[in-house]
């Protein structure tokens, strides 16, 4: 049975290249994205006031390399900025600004956001706020009145580089290997649609037999795919690895059980491939970018949203691959997220066989 | 000209047939993006909430609790634990359980009154997660800011510090960040809903064995795509249509700018998505072989479509790659349109790029379905050519007189052109088709 499945999968150079490169060569390809980026916060300015003070102000603001910066002069100018989506946020500085500041005086000044995106919002915001403090500082050692300090030191504690691309590639693998994952449960449709498997009915393979096999050939298969994507992200993209090669390997398997038990699932609800790639695609793609905790964490403030990421399997490999890649993490701690795959993987499992042989009598 | 449309007109009517004839695939075509939308719609939280913290209070004083008070309160952290030394923090966080610890030394309390000097913490992020960690660290620096602000207003004479700024968020004053997470959400499920069809319409013809019956029909290229396209399109607007409604009812994310817009744009978005289908399910043998390429092309889009980076971080070559992404404008558009009230005035270019997407795609399966619609074709006719053109070399060096390998003027025919004696000295694999 192994041995048939293989042919099947070796017949087809193309399927064979496909699923061992492409989740590396995905990988390569969505890592590349992730080079530190400049992160820029394009900023007008409109200087109402036009006193030394605040030129001074805007002059520094055009200076600092957080800012791409625009001059205007009117709020329509502002406002047609934002709708054309040219700016993530405007500086407004009032008229009288340059005589209060000087006074010590709370010197008003506005800034209009873009809210949609909301971390770009969050980016202008802190960007502005350290420039406006420093310039507040510069001003009041100008007049020598010693300030209270609190200095926030920030230490990472994993990485060295503020590189977003480090934390992002372990979290990726889960990602990549929905690829053979699809094609297992494709290979399962395809058999229904090609009406191969009534004359699988009459061999004396029994129903059990021939789904581990099928399994054990795309799980094996989806393995090696793992040596590519290791090499890609530690050694083109400098990621550590500091956790055990075998942990990798184990919970990688755990994975693809627990993945491949809900696509076999899926495959024996549908009668074509059509249908079961939609549904494959609505429970393995958006999920798990949405919801595996690959952008955001995951929003423990409601239940709902907690059991349902927790039912991804996604959401258990993302953790474990960035423990045992970033971390160095050892079973003794990983020991929580590898026991879940591996209950997902019997229930999806269990429910996949039950319902095959259901179908098949 | 009415024979074609009349032609088109079957083929649509074909399409739709066989689609409804699969109850599941229609019901998860219609209804599965709306299901899908409203459940991982309420699942998305309003942003980064509640990460959990240690904290290390070597101080004990009371201005280092009103500081852990200060930093609990805030919406992104949750206090979960005081731990006794670092290593036991550290421990947690190793396994998990913890996203940032603070540290807070001695003597930070006596620091912080007086101000000729400057007290100090630490905070320590567990950047395996950069959202997280960046998350963590900006909102203990806000903490610092506060705390800062409010000395100084208590130490200093004036009454506060000199410059006072006043944020405004404009299009969504609460910084709400459900808008934005849900309308990349309803742009990724049209795009995966109509790539998905349109890959499959000519692989399931072909296994299934009734791509012999469509080629021996009289419809020509053009009609045969377009009569696969529509019902796609169809589908795609529709599907468009009611999440839009559903996002607009339930969520509340506003309409401001106007709908018959928005859909004419979203045009040029699904086709593309059909072209590159089309072509997709022109180049695999198999079933198999469409959804690998769906799924790795699905990827590389989600990924360029600026939702994962922002597209101004990435690297400038990576920037124009991926301005070929079709999901990157349809954000843009969508969100200027709904959002922002934005008008093609401001829409031009991104609506242009879709546009240029769109003919693109079509163009290629078009060529690609000139070189005949079975998945060998392609290598087949590269042979014959290459093989013509040795023995041109060949004829060249006897007689230097070129003979045509085809009789010039005669249009390509969609069948491929029966194999000719010359061409069946060139060894093949498998006669497919």
């Amino acid at each position: 049975m192994l041995l048939k499945e293989y042919r099947h999968i070796l017949r087809e150079p193309r399927t064979l290249w496909m699923m061992f490169l492409s989740p590396a060569f995905v990988l390569v390809a969505l890592s590349i994205l992730f080079a530190s980026g400049s992160g820029r916060v394009a900023l007008a300015v409109w200087d109402h006031d036009r006193t030394p003070l605040s030129r001074q102000f805007t002059s520094d603001l055009g200076s600092d390399s957080d800012f791409a910066v625009v001059y205007v002069s009117s709020y329509e100018e502002i406002e047609e900025l934002l709708v054309d989506q040219r700016i993530d946020a405007a500086v407004v500085i009032p008229a009288g600004f340059g005589e209060s500041a000087l006074d010590m005086d709370a010197a008003p000044l506005q800034v209009i956001l873009d809210g949609i995106d909301t971390l770009a919002a969050g980016q202008a915001t802190g960007s502005l706020m350290g420039h406006t403090t420093a310039f507040s500082l510069k001003l009041s050692k100008q007049f020598a009145t010693p300030s209270p300090q609190l200095l926030v030191h920030s230490q990472r504690a994993y990485l060295d580089s503020a590189n977003k691309r480090n934390s992002m590639i372990p979290g990726l693998i889960p990602i990549v290997f929905s690829l053979p994952v699809m094609a297992a449960a494709l290979a399962l449709t395809r058999e229904r649609e090609t009406k191969t498997l009534e004359s699988l009915v009459v061999t004396p393979v029994r129903p059990l037999e021939y789904l581990g096999g099928k399994l054990a050939a795309y799980v094996t298969t989806a393995l090696i795919g793992l040596i590519p994507v290791w090499l890609v992200a530690t050694l083109i993209f400098g990621v550590p690895f500091r956790g055990s090669p075998l942990l990798l390997v184990a919970s990688t398997v755990a994975f693809l059980l627990a993945s491949m038990g809900l696509a076999i699932f899926i495959g024996n609800l549908v009668h074509s491939q059509q249908t079961a790639t939609v549904i494959a695609l609505f429970v393995f793609f958006v999920p798990g970018f949405f919801l595996a905790g690959l952008i955001d964490p995951i929003d423990t403030t409601s239940l709902v949203s907690t059991g349902m990421s927790h039912a991804l399997p996604a959401t258990h490999f993302v953790t474990i691959c960035r423990a045992i890649f970033i971390k160095g993490a050892t079973f003794a701690e990983l020991w929580p997220s590898i026991l879940s795959l591996l209950g997902i993987a019997a229930v999806w499992l269990g429910l996949g066989a039950w319902t095959f042989r259901k179908r098949l009598d | 000209m009415k024979e074609t449309l009349h032609r088109i007109w079957s083929m649509v009517i074909k399409e739709f047939l066989q689609l409804s004839r699969d109850k599941v695939l229609m019901a998860f075509v219609l209804l599965g993006p709306l299901v899908e939308l409203v459940l991982m719609g309420t699942m998305v939280g309003e942003g980064v909430q509640n990460l959990p913290l240690a904290v290390i209070d070597d101080d004990r004083s009371r201005a280092s609790r009103e500081l852990i008070a200060m930093v609990d309160q805030s919406d992104e952290l949750l206090l979960t634990t005081y731990a006794e030394n670092v290593e036991q923090a550290q421990s947690l966080m190793q396994r998990g359980k913890v996203a940032a610890i603070l540290v807070v030394p001695p003597g930070y309390g006596d620091a912080i009154l007086d101000p000729q000097r400057s007290a100090e913490v630490q905070i320590i992020v567990d950047d395996s997660n950069y959202v997280a960690a960046t998350v963590a660290e900006a909102s203990i620096e806000t903490v610092a800011g506060e705390i800062m602000h409010d000395l100084v207003a208590n130490t200093t004479t004036a009454t506060s510090g000199p410059i006072e700024t006043s944020f405004v968020a404009r299009f969504n004053a609460a910084l709400d960040d459900r808008p934005h997470s849900i309308t990349a959400m309803l742009g990724l499920i049209v795009y995966q809903v109509t790539l998905v069809i349109a890959a499959q319409s000519f692989t399931r013809e072909r296994e299934r064995g009734t791509l012999e019956q469509l080629r021996i029909t009289p419809m020509g290229r053009m009609e045969t795509i377009l009569g696969k396209a529509i019902p796609t399109l169809a589908i795609g607007l529709v599907d468009c249509l009611l999440m839009i409604g559903v996002i607009a009812v339930w969520f509340g994310v506003p309409m401001r700018g106007s709908l018959p817009l928005l859909l004419l744009l979203t045009v040029p978005f699904v086709l593309a998505q059909i072209g590159w289908g089309t072509l997709i399910s022109l180049v695999s043998r198999t079933q198999q072989q469409a959804i690998l390429f769906v799924f790795a092309l699905a990827m590389l889009e989600v990924a360029c479509s600026g939702f994962i980076v922002p597209t101004t971080d990435m690297p400038l070559a990576m920037q124009v790659i991926a301005s070929a992404s079709s999901v990157q404008h349809y954000l843009v558009i969508l969100r200027g349109v709904m959002l922002r009230g934005a008008g093609l005035g401001s829409l031009w270019v991104p609506s242009l790029a879709l546009a240029g997407i769109a003919s693109a795609a079509t163009a290629l399966a078009w060529l690609r379905l000139r070189a005949g619609l079975d998945a060998d074709s392609l290598q087949q006719r590269m042979r014959v050519l290459w093989h013509a053109y040795q023995q041109r070399l060949g004829q060249r060096k006897a007689a230097p007189r070129a003979r045509p390998t085809r009789p010039t003027g005669q249009r390509p025919r969609l069948v491929p052109e029966p194999v000719r004696s010359r061409v069946n000295e060139i060894p093949r694999r498998h006669p497919r088709f």
